[in-house]
C-alpha cells in the first residue's frame, strides 16, 4: 500500500470502532442446559462436581449445578453455518470482511480477556452485546504488518443480571506469501533441536571430541600456549603444529546472561549463558543449569559436565558446585 | 611522507528519509531520496559527486543509486564492514579519499528496511552461510545468538566492578527518550516514558530491558564530504573533519570478544579515540557535544571512558550527574539517539553531529558548540570521527 | 471432594504441572464442545491452507483447559472471577502441552487468589499464557 491507501484504508477501518456486532442483545440458541455441559466436561477432561454432579451440588455452598464459567462465550455462538453456508453477516463480519478486501486477510486471536460477575446456573437464557471497541494502529509484528481489533462483549441471563465480561483481541495483518502452502505430515511432526554449530575444517575435531564426551584445549606443539575457540594458527609462535589437552572442566563464572526474548524453539527456559574460565587457563563460553538465576553470581566456581541436551546436541553444561 | 588528514575535508551535507516502521518502498528508493536530499543539502549537484561509500552490510548497489539519483562517473567506491561499527568508517573512508585527490565529492549513505525487512533482534540463528558460521557457532548451540545478549554479557561484567550502573542505563534511556520527544522525525516524537515505564519494559535478556535495546527502522541517512576547500562555497558553514579513525584491538572476534583479560571496556574505542585525538590536536576538554553509537544503552558508558571523558568504570557517575543532558557538560544523542529516534546504523548520528556543529539541532543546546564527537558501532570493529567548525 | 482454604495458600506456590495430550481429537471434539464451527479447528485441508501442519486448537479450548488446571487444584467450591489469555504458538496434533501455574497475588478483602498460567507445548514452545483468578473459602 502506498501512503495515500493507507490513510484512505485507515480512513474507513476507523469507522468501524463503536459500532455493535449484533442489533440488540443476541440470545444464545439454547439455554444453559445439562447436555451440553457434560459434553464440554467431557472432552476438556473436567470432573469438577459443581457442573456435573446433581448430588453434589445440591449440598453445595451454592445449592445447585452452575454451567463453567468458561463456557460464557461458548453459548451465543452461531452454529454448523459457520461451517457449512459461512460465517452470517453481522458487524464484525463486516469489519473482518474489509480488512480481508485490502490484504489484511491473515487473522489471528491473540488475546481473551474475562470476568465474571455471578455464576449461570442450568435454565438461564444467556444474552451477548458485543462491540468492536478499538482498531489499533499499523503494527508491525512477527506475523507481518496489520491492526489489532479488539471487542468488548457484555453477558446477561433473563434477569437482566450481568454474568461476565470480556475483551477478545485479534490481529488482522497481511499474510507473508506462502511457499505452495507446505502441507507438513503430522506424523512427522519434528521436535526442534538447538541450532547445530557449523563444523568446518578448523573446528570439527573439537565438535567430534564433545560428542564423546570430551572437552578438548588446543595447544601449541611448539610454544604450549593454550587457545579457545580453536584456529590454525598460534598467536604466539606462529607454529601451525598443535595438539590438545583435555579440560577438567573445573571453572569460574566470569560473566553470565539470562536470555528471555525472543525465545527460540528448541531451546529450554530459563536459559542461562556463561562466560566460564577454565582451570586450564583458556574461556569458554556454556550454558549454566542446575540453579537458580538468583543464586549465580560472578565469580562462583563451577563443574561443567558434557550432556545431550537435546535428540541431536552433545554440550558442556556448568553445574555449580557446593562449597 | 605522512599525511595528517586534519581539517582537510568537511561535511557539507546531510539528509535523513522518514523514519517508521513500514516504508512501503525499496531500499534502493530510500537510498536515493537520502544521498539526493543530502547532495541539495550541500548546494551540490548529482553530477558533481565523485565518490560513494556505504556499508558492506548495505544490500543497495552504489552504481544502482548512481544511476536512480543521476549521480555521472565514479572514481572512487569503498565498503566498511562489520554492521554499525562501519558508521564513521563511511567518513573515515571518504575523507582520505579526498584528502588525496582521489574523489572530489563523495556520498556516504545507509538505507534499510530495517524493521519491515530483514530484523536483526531476531539473531543469527538459521541457515548460516556466511564465512563467520563458524565462529557464531561457539555461541549458537547455547542459545547466545542476538546481538542484545552478547552486549549484555559485558554489561554483566562491568556491573560487577562498576556502581550504579542500571540507574545509568535508564538515565541514558530516558535522557534520549526526552530529547526524541521533542524531535518530529523521530519515531518516538512525543512518547515520553518515566522511570516507573522502564521498571516495567518487557526483559529481553538480562540485565536489558526493552527500553535499553534500540528500535529497529526503516530510513535512510546520507552525508555528503567534500575537501574544506570546496565546502567554504557551499550552502551552509562547512563542518570540518579534525579526525577520524577506525580500530579493531587485538584478540577481537565480532560481538563475542569474551576472551580478552577484562571485557567490561572497549580496547577498540580507545585506540580510535587516540588516534582521532591525535589527528586533531584536540582533548576531552574541548568536546562540546557527542553522538555515541546507541544500540544499547551500556555501550555509551564504555565509549565515554574510551573517549576520556572519565575514568574507567566512573561513567555511571559522569551519566547521572546529568552530564548527557541539554545543559550538561556534554549533550549527547540529542536527536533521540538509535534508542528513540532511528537505528539506521550510526549514519543518522553523523547528520546529527553536523547539524549541532551548524547549530541546526532540534535539540540545540544553549551553549557553544565548536566540536562534536561521533561514534560507530561498537562490539565489533569501530571508529570515531571529531567534527568542528572551521577556525 | 475438599476445596482449599483462602489460608491454605501464600504467594509463590506453585499448582503441579499437567500434561495434556494434543490430539485431532482432542482439538476437533473440543472445538464442538465449545461451538465453535470454524473449519480449521476441525478440517485439516483448511487447516493446511493455512499454512499449519494440522487442525489447531481453538481459543475456547485453551481457556477451557487453563480454568480446569486451576480448578481441579483448588476444589470445586472455588468461584472463577476472572481468566484472562494471550495466545502464542499453535497446538496442533502430536504435541504434548504442558500446563503450570503460580500463585502471584492475594487479596485478603475478597479472598481471591491471582494464579498465573501457562501452557508450554515441546515442539512450539509458549502456547498460552495468563491467569486464572478465583475466590476461595
Amino acid at each position: 500500500m502506498t501512503p495515500e491507501q493507507t490513510k484512505a484504508f485507515e480512513e474507513k477501518v476507523y469507522t468501524f470502532v463503536g459500532k455493535p456486532i449484533y442489533k440488540g442483545p443476541r440470545r444464545g440458541y439454547d439455554d444453559v442446559n445439562s447436555a451440553m455441559i457434560r459434553q464440554w466436561c467431557e472432552v476438556m477432561g473436567e470432573k469438577n462436581p459443581a457442573y456435573v454432579d446433581q448430588d453434589w451440588a445440591e449440598k453445595s455452598t451454592r445449592g445447585h449445578l452452575i454451567a463453567p464459567p468458561a463456557m460464557m462465550y461458548a453459548w451465543t455462538q452461531e452454529g454448523y453455518k459457520v461451517a457449512s453456508e459461512g460465517r452470517p453477516t453481522d458487524g464484525q463480519v463486516e469489519m473482518v470482511k474489509f480488512f480481508d478486501s485490502h490484504g489484511f486477510s491473515g487473522s489471528l486471536g491473540t488475546n481473551v480477556d474475562q470476568e465474571y460477575f455471578a455464576e449461570a446456573k442450568v435454565g438461564d437464557a444467556i444474552f451477548e452485546e458485543s462491540v468492536i471497541e478499538s482498531i489499533s494502529e499499523q503494527k508491525t509484528t512477527a506475523r507481518g504488518v496489520g491492526y489489532f481489533f479488539e471487542t468488548y462483549a457484555k453477558f446477561t441471563n433473563q434477569d437482566d443480571v450481568l454474568l461476565g465480561t470480556q475483551r477478545f483481541r485479534v490481529f488482522k495483518f497481511i499474510p507473508p506469501e506462502q511457499e505452495e502452502a507446505a502441507p507438513t505430515n503430522s506424523d512427522t511432526l519434528e521436535i526442534p533441536t538447538r541450532v547445530a554449530a557449523p563444523r568446518g575444517q578448523d573446528n570439527k575435531w573439537w565438535w567430534d571430541a564433545c560428542d564423546e564426551g570430551k572437552i578438548l584445549i588446543q595447544r601449541c606443539a611448539s610454544c604450549g600456549a593454550l587457545r579457545h575457540p580453536p584456529r590454525p594458527m598460534c598467536g604466539v609462535c606462529q607454529s601451525t603444529e598443535w595438539d590438545t589437552i583435555e579440560s577438567s572442566l573445573d571453572g569460574e563464572l566470569f560473566s553470565f546472561v539470562e536470555m528471555h526474548h525472543p525465545k527460540f524453539p528448541g531451546y529450554q527456559y530459563p536459559l542461562l549463558v556463561g562466560v566460564i574460565s577454565l582451570a586450564e587457563g583458556t574461556r569458554i563460553i556454556a550454558n549454566v543449569v542446575g540453579c537458580d538465576v538468583k543464586d549465580v553470581e560472578i565469580g562462583m566456581k563451577l563443574k561443567g559436565k558434557v550432556e545431550r541436551v537435546d535428540e541431536k546436541t552433545i554440550l558442556p553444561q556448568f553445574y555449580p558446585v557446593n562449597n | 611522507m605522512t599525511i595528517n588528514v586534519s581539517g582537510e575535508a568537511a561535511i557539507a551535507g546531510v539528509a535523513n528519509t522518514e523514519f517508521s516502521k513500514n516504508s512501503g518502498v525499496s531500499e534502493l528508493e530510500l537510498a536515493s531520496v537520502a544521498v539526493r536530499d543530502a547532495i541539495a543539502d550541500a548546494g551540490l549537484k548529482p553530477s558533481d559527486v565523485d565518490g560513494m561509500t556505504t556499508f558492506t552490510l548495505d544490500n543497495t548497489d552504489e552504481i544502482e543509486i548512481a544511476r536512480a539519483v543521476g549521480i555521472g562517473d565514479l572514481t572512487f567506491y569503498s565498503r566498511v564492514p562489520h554492521g554499525g561499527g562501519a558508521a564513521t568508517g563511511l567518513v573515515h573512508q571518504a575523507v582520505m579519499a579526498v584528502a588525496t585527490g582521489m574523489a572530489e565529492v563523495v556520498v556516504c549513505y545507509r538505507a534499510l528496511n530495517g524493521r519491515s525487512g530483514h530484523r536483526y533482534s531476531s539473531g543469527v540463528a538459521g541457515p548460516l552461510l556466511t564465512s563467520d558460521a563458524i565462529h557464531w557457532g561457539w555461541y549458537t548451540p547455547y542459545g547466545l545468538m542476538t546481538p542484545a545478549s552478547w552486549v549484555a554479557m559485558y554489561t554483566q561484567r562491568y556491573m560487577h566492578l562498576a556502581e550504579d550502573v542500571q540507574d545509568a542505563m535508564f538515565e541514558i534511556a530516558h535522557v534520549q527518550r526526552q530529547y526524541a520527544a521533542k524531535n518530529p522525525a523521530a519515531f518516538f516524537y512525543q512518547r515520553p516514558f518515566d522511570r516507573a515505564d522502564y521498571d516495567a519494559s518487557r526483559p529481553i535478556v538480562s540485565p536489558f530491558k526493552m527500553l535499553d535495546c534500540c528500535m529497529e527502522t526503516d530510513g535512510g541517512s546520507a552525508v555528503v564530504v567534500t575537501t574544506a576547500e570546496r565546502a567554504k562555497d557551499l550552502k551552509h558553514p562547512a563542518v570540518i573533519v579534525k579526525g577520524v579513525a577506525q580500530a579493531a584491538a587485538a584478540d577481537m572476534e565480532s560481538m563475542t570478544s569474551f576472551y580478552r583479560p577484562e571485557i567490561a571496556r572497549i580496547p577498540s574505542m580507545d585506540i580510535a579515540a587516540k588516534m582521532a585525538y591525535e589527528q586533531s590536536g584536540l582533548c576531552a576538554d574541548d568536546i562540546d557535544a557527542a553522538v555515541i553509537y546507541d544500540a544499547f544503552t551500556p555501550i555509551v558508558l564504555w565509549q565515554l571512558e574510551s573517549w576520556g571523558f572519565c575514568d574507567l568504570l566512573e561513567a555511571p557517575k559522569f551519566v547521572l550527574d546529568g552530564a548527557l543532558r541539554s545543559d550538561g557538560r556534554l549533550p549527547t544523542n540529542t536527536h533521540g539517539g538509535q534508542l528513540s529516534e532511528a537505528y539506521i546504523h550510526g549514519v543518522n548520528g553523523i547528520v546529527e553531529a553536523t547539524r549541532l556543529v551548524r547549530g541546526q539541532s532540534v535539540n540545540q543546546p544553549a551553549k557553544e558548540v565548536n566540536n562534536v564527537l561521533v561514534t560507530s558501532g561498537v562490539g565489533v570493529p569501530t571508529g570515531g570521527a571529531l567534527l568542528g567548525r572551521s577556525d | 471432594m475438599k476445596t482449599l482454604n483462602y489460608t491454605d495458600v501464600s504467594i509463590g506456590d506453585k499448582i503441579p504441572d499437567l500434561d495434556i495430550p494434543i490430539t485431532a481429537s482432542l482439538i476437533s471434539c473440543a472445538a464442538l464442545a465449545t461451538r465453535d464451527f470454524e473449519p480449521c479447528h476441525h478440517d485439516k485441508t483448511v487447516a493446511q491452507s493455512m499454512g499449519l501442519p494440522d487442525v489447531f486448537m481453538n481459543i475456547l479450548t485453551s481457556q477451557a483447559l487453563m480454568a480446569r488446571f486451576v480448578t481441579d487444584w483448588s476444589g470445586p467450591e472455588a468461584v472463577m472471577k476472572a481468566l484472562k489469555v494471550k495466545l502464542g504458538a499453535p497446538n496442533v496434533p502430536g504435541m504434548t502441552m504442558t500446563v503450570s501455574g503460580e500463585i502471584v497475588e492475594k487479596n485478603d478483602n475478597e479472598k481471591s487468589i491471582k494464579v498465573d498460567v501457562t501452557g508450554e507445548n515441546n515442539i512450539w514452545g509458549m502456547h498460552m499464557s495468563g491467569s486464572v483468578q478465583i475466590a476461595l473459602p
